[in-house]
């Protein structure tokens, strides 16, 4: 005990209660370790699929599958283009995410209130992306337990590969969708002075954390399903 | 307001005014959508019962049948109806017996009402905070838990009857509608609960993390916690990590059960459907993605029995606990190997022989923090002044439960051994004791000794004393002789043993098991008398701190109020188990140090 | 409001973010030039490499959203130690995970010949999925010029 009394070191004073150890206020923490247990459900999934991936003999070409555009002429093959948009538009409402979330903290509502517009007009557009792209398969008759496609080397294919794809993608969609509603309503309540009653937007930088949290499930979905 | 001011406010401001005025309190918002964590874990606390009894009770049912497979009981078939058609149980209806059993005891008995219980009554209390880092969020923990409760006792009155392929819903059984009756819609109930379940043990896990990191009281540092906070502390961060993967697992089952995905499923036959078309899944990933929550489940269960028993025992034995740090350590150790050694499971699933054996050595260490764990609950007894109070019997039998019930898990844990024992009545001994029994003993232990804080009375020692030991007895006298039968081969979760030569030697026995079994269930119903007896006339609790214990909460009132505290918090100068100290009995958390005290911890 | 930042130090995170966004879309970029280079590869090997130094991009990637974008790098050691630790826990999740899944495979291809057979005929392009494809995109493509 007499080691932890006398200790005067700023490791002792953070820990020794009164306040938060982090100097983060509750709800962060709470934040942080939601994510940590969601990061756990999508690394979950994502290594399911893996798994799966690891105990089948022959898997479809993603180079083969992935390769439309919207608009583009019947025949073009565009492998890899249209998922590419679709990982700069999260990314960038990533940025304006962070822009907002640096306004916040100088209590700039303008800024945090036009940067949150930004952030919520790249979550829609990523979710038409996506919902093209699955409509798309959808008609070239890819759904759950249905798989158009042939393996890599011409032998036919389970149909784990749709299944994966379709509830991955459409468990990260729902985190774009419910991140959506999350940022609508930080913009309305930014926009209505409840947070400059309150004197801070940690709100936002909340709601900032689980966006971030989106693109980053994203890089991890984008590398699995497109690129390996 | 500047920025740090927000950060720290909750602790200063935010929850002060609870202390000081009562708020006007409804029948509704005082009782039923409470946001205090002393009612909230009154809720999860007899939720839990009305759970454990249901639980119990099937178990009576299904030790009838395996007790006396000839004979027909005529009072069956007006209580079951149709699930016991002559007076006898249904292989059906024994298989959901079964597994609703252990899907009730384990997740909402052991993970929802001990966890949730004393997590929320202790960890506010203990820490010296107003109430839970969120109340709301902790409310909605409860309404969630409620819901799936509800949902799945409505699984019991669908036409079909509850799942019925064991707790652990292994596909196929769980993934095709048509595999068993069981598997309907009885199944499809099972996972909402479930689902919803998950989402209530979330809630409460970030809310306990949150609670105890951000919300200690001045002075109270993360080395003077009571161990009860760290085990729960554990037991949050368990759930919060392991859970997810389960319901990673369940959504997956939802699309093959419900989509046509073949995630889990492949090359089946089903009698009367014909071949399937599913194609390239395979239900090995379904075991691996079910016991990497499975396994943290079981500490998930144990480390809060674990955390109360330390206390009560250093409390009862007036000595401070044996080792806190190697404790806290072991805590530790046991919470990182939950998670290493899901695999263990299943063995002989057609796991990789050499992954095996990996999974082999990673649970036999769990062995080392767990003896570290029994040496110094031994040497804290050792040359205590005990107490022999009714709390501190449950937790001495905790540690008795705890060592018979550890060592045949070193026996299961090796691979060629189990080979042998698995899926055998050794691995339900082996379980029960260490997991089911055991932990009842904490929670026990837990009722016995927080009773006069929750409620503002005691409860009556006789009838509790009668409860111990019958229940001690008769969990050895359940399930030792289990060991024999195992060891000779009987199969867990058999409908009747009759028919095999080789298992007729154990008639007699099955039928003693059988018995004491509904003498232990009975002597449950004394406890609940007890407590429910004691709630409104038990004897009132006169003094703040009825066991002389240096923790917090004993620093509130008889019955505190919303917010804990109705003055300051108190500031925490020392640890919680400074017994015996300086020729002291007990000296209190909130004492200061005194100028010529000696060093102790 | 005292904790509103100076002027210089709001230079400095715009310039950070920045900084960030640069080096994000850069990974990116190089993660999708060695994604073409893979397309109709033979060499199995080399493949291989390349999926390796995609996965290395990833975590890169990972780092720099969780670093700077959730802002990680600037708290206390503590919270950063809380939450990067147990995320080690996913090194043996995933080994142990994807080894049982290369050993059922094994098993399978061992002990199931009609498993082997099947991953070893090859199918005809069948018509029906890929014309159905064509027909598909067609149809939806008519819909959207409507």
């Amino acid at each position: 005990m007499s080691n932890v009394t006398t200790a005067s070191s700023t490791e002792a004073k953070w820990w020794g209660g009164g306040k938060s150890p982090f100097n983060v206020e509750y709800g962060k923490v709470m934040m942080w370790y939601f994510l940590m247990s969601d990061a756990f459900t999508f690394g979950a999934f994502l290594i399911s699929y893996g798994t799966v991936r690891f105990s089948t003999n022959g898997w479809p070409d993603p180079n083969e599958v992935f390769r439309s555009f919207p608009f583009a002429p019947e025949g073009v093959h565009a492998p890899l283009v249209f998922v590419s948009v679709m990982t700069f538009i999260l990314i960038v409402s990533s940025v304006t995410m962070v822009l907002a979330v640096h306004a916040g903290k100088n209590m700039d509502k303008n800024g945090v209130v036009r940067n949150m517009i930004w952030t919520i007009i790249g979550g829609i557009a990523f979710l038409s992306c996506q919902a093209w792209e699955w409509n798309h398969l959808f008609h070239e008759g890819a759904w759950w337990g249905q798989n158009p496609f042939l393996n890599a080397d011409g032998t036919a294919s389970s149909t784990n590969f749709t299944n994966f794809f379709f509830t991955i993608t459409g468990f990260h969609g729902f985190h774009v969708l419910s991140g959506v509603v999350i940022n609508i309503i930080m913009l309305i309540m930014t926009l209505t002075d409840k947070f400059e009653q309150r004197g801070h937007y940690l709100m936002i930088e909340k709601a900032g954390l689980y966006w971030h949290f989106v693109d980053l499930v994203w890089v991890f979905v984008f590398t699995c399903f497109y690129l390996l | 307001m500047s920025h740090e001011e927000v950060l720290h406010s909750h602790e200063g401001h935010g929850h002060d005014d609870h202390g000081h005025h009562e708020h006007h309190e409804t029948f509704l918002s005082k009782y039923v959508f409470s946001m205090d964590h002393k009612m909230i874990a009154k809720q999860f606390l007899i939720t839990g019962m009305v759970w454990a009894v249901l639980g119990g009770l099937m178990s009576v049912l299904f030790r009838l049948q395996l007790g006396y497979p000839e004979a027909s009981f005529p009072w069956l078939e007006s209580i079951l109806g149709k699930w016991a058609k002559g007076g006898q149980i249904t292989p059906e209806a024994y298989y959901a017996l079964v597994t609703t059993h252990g899907t009730v005891l384990v997740f909402f008995v052991l993970t929802a009402g001990l966890s949730g219980t004393f997590a929320n009554f202790l960890i506010p209390l203990q820490i010296g905070a107003r109430d839970m880092a969120s109340p709301f969020m902790n409310m909605l923990s409860y309404w969630f838990f409620f819901t799936a409760s509800i949902i799945m006792l409505s699984s019991m009155f669908v036409e079909t009857g509850p799942f019925s392929g064991g707790w652990t819903a292994y596909p196929p059984l769980s993934a095709l509608g048509d595999a068993s009756p069981g598997s309907k819609s009885g199944m499809d109930l099972w996972i909402i609960a479930m689902a919803l379940f998950i989402v209530s043990s979330l809630l409460g896990g970030l809310n306990y993390i949150a609670t105890i990191l951000n919300m200690r009281t001045k002075g109270m540092s993360m080395t003077r916690l009571p161990l009860t906070i760290w085990a729960l502390f554990f037991t949050a961060v368990l759930g919060v990590l392991s859970f997810p993967v389960l319901l990673s697992g369940m959504i997956l089952l939802i699309f093959d059960r419900n989509f046509h995905t073949s995630f889990y499923l492949s090359d089946i036959f089903v009698n009367g459907v014909g071949a399937l078309s599913n194609e390239g899944g395979s239900a090995i990933l379904y075991q691996h993605l079910f016991w990497f929550l499975g396994h943290p489940e079981v500490y998930i269960i144990l480390l809060p029995a674990m955390g109360m028993v330390s206390e009560i025992m250093s409390v009862n034995s007036r000595k401070p606990i044996f080792g806190y740090m190697a404790m806290l350590g072991s805590l530790f150790a046991i919470a990182v190997l939950a998670f290493l050694v899901w695999a263990h499971h299943m063995f002989v699933t057609g796991l990789n022989p050499f992954l095996g054996s990996i999974f082999v050595l990673l649970t036999l260490l769990i062995a080392v923090p767990s003896a570290i764990k029994v040496f110094n609950w031994l040497t804290t007894l050792w040359r205590g002044n005990i107490r022999f109070t009714p709390g501190m019997l449950f937790a001495i039998g905790f540690v008795s439960l705890f060592i018979s019930g550890g060592l045949t898990g070193i026996w299961l844990g090796n691979a060629a051994l189990d080979i042998h024992l698995h899926d055998t009545y050794f691995v339900i001994a082996h379980f029960h004791i260490v997991m089911g029994v055991a932990s009842m003993f904490g929670m026990f232990a837990g009722v016995y000794h927080w009773f006069p804080k929750m409620y503002g009375r005691y409860m009556n020692n006789s009838l509790a004393y009668i409860h111990f030991w019958v229940t001690l007895a008769g969990a050895y006298l359940i399930f030792w002789p289990m060991h024999y039968e195992g060891l000779a081969g009987m199969p867990r979760r058999y409908f009747d043993f009759s028919i095999w030569e080789s298992f007729k030697m154990f008639a007699d026995l099955n039928r003693f098991i059988s018995t004491v079994a509904m003498i232990v269930f009975a002597a449950q119903l004394l406890f609940l008398m007890n407590f429910f007896y004691s709630i409104f006339k038990g004897r009132k609790v006169t003094t703040l701190n009825p066991w002389q214990a240096n923790t917090l909460e004993w620093t509130t009132p008889i019955r505190p109020g919303h917010g804990n505290w109705p003055g300051e918090i108190p500031e925490v100068h020392r640890w919680p188990y400074d017994y015996g100290k300086d020729g002291q009995d007990f000296i209190p958390q909130d004492v200061p140090v005194g100028a010529n005290e000696s060093h102790g911890h | 409001m005292a904790h509103t930042h100076t002027a210089e130090e709001n230079k400095a995170v715009i310039a950070e973010i920045k900084k960030v966004t640069i080096i994000l879309s850069v990974l990116t970029i190089v993660e999708l030039i060695l994604g073409f280079w893979m397309i109709g590869m033979d060499n199995a090997g080399l493949k291989l490499a390349i999926k390796g130094s995609i996965v290395i991009l990833m975590m890169a990637k990972a780092f720099y959203i969780v670093a700077y974008f959730m802002h990680l790098k600037h708290e206390l050691k503590n919270l950063i130690m809380t939450i990067v630790v147990p995320l080690a826990l996913f090194i043996w999740f995933i080994c142990a995970f994807l080894s049982d899944g290369n050993s059922f495979r094994n098993l399978r291809n061992t002990y199931n010949p009609y498993f082997k057979e099947q991953s070893t005929i090859k199918v005809e392009k069948k018509a029906s999925p890929n014309h159905e494809s064509t027909e598909g995109a067609h149809d939806e493509k008519a819909h959207e010029q409507k």
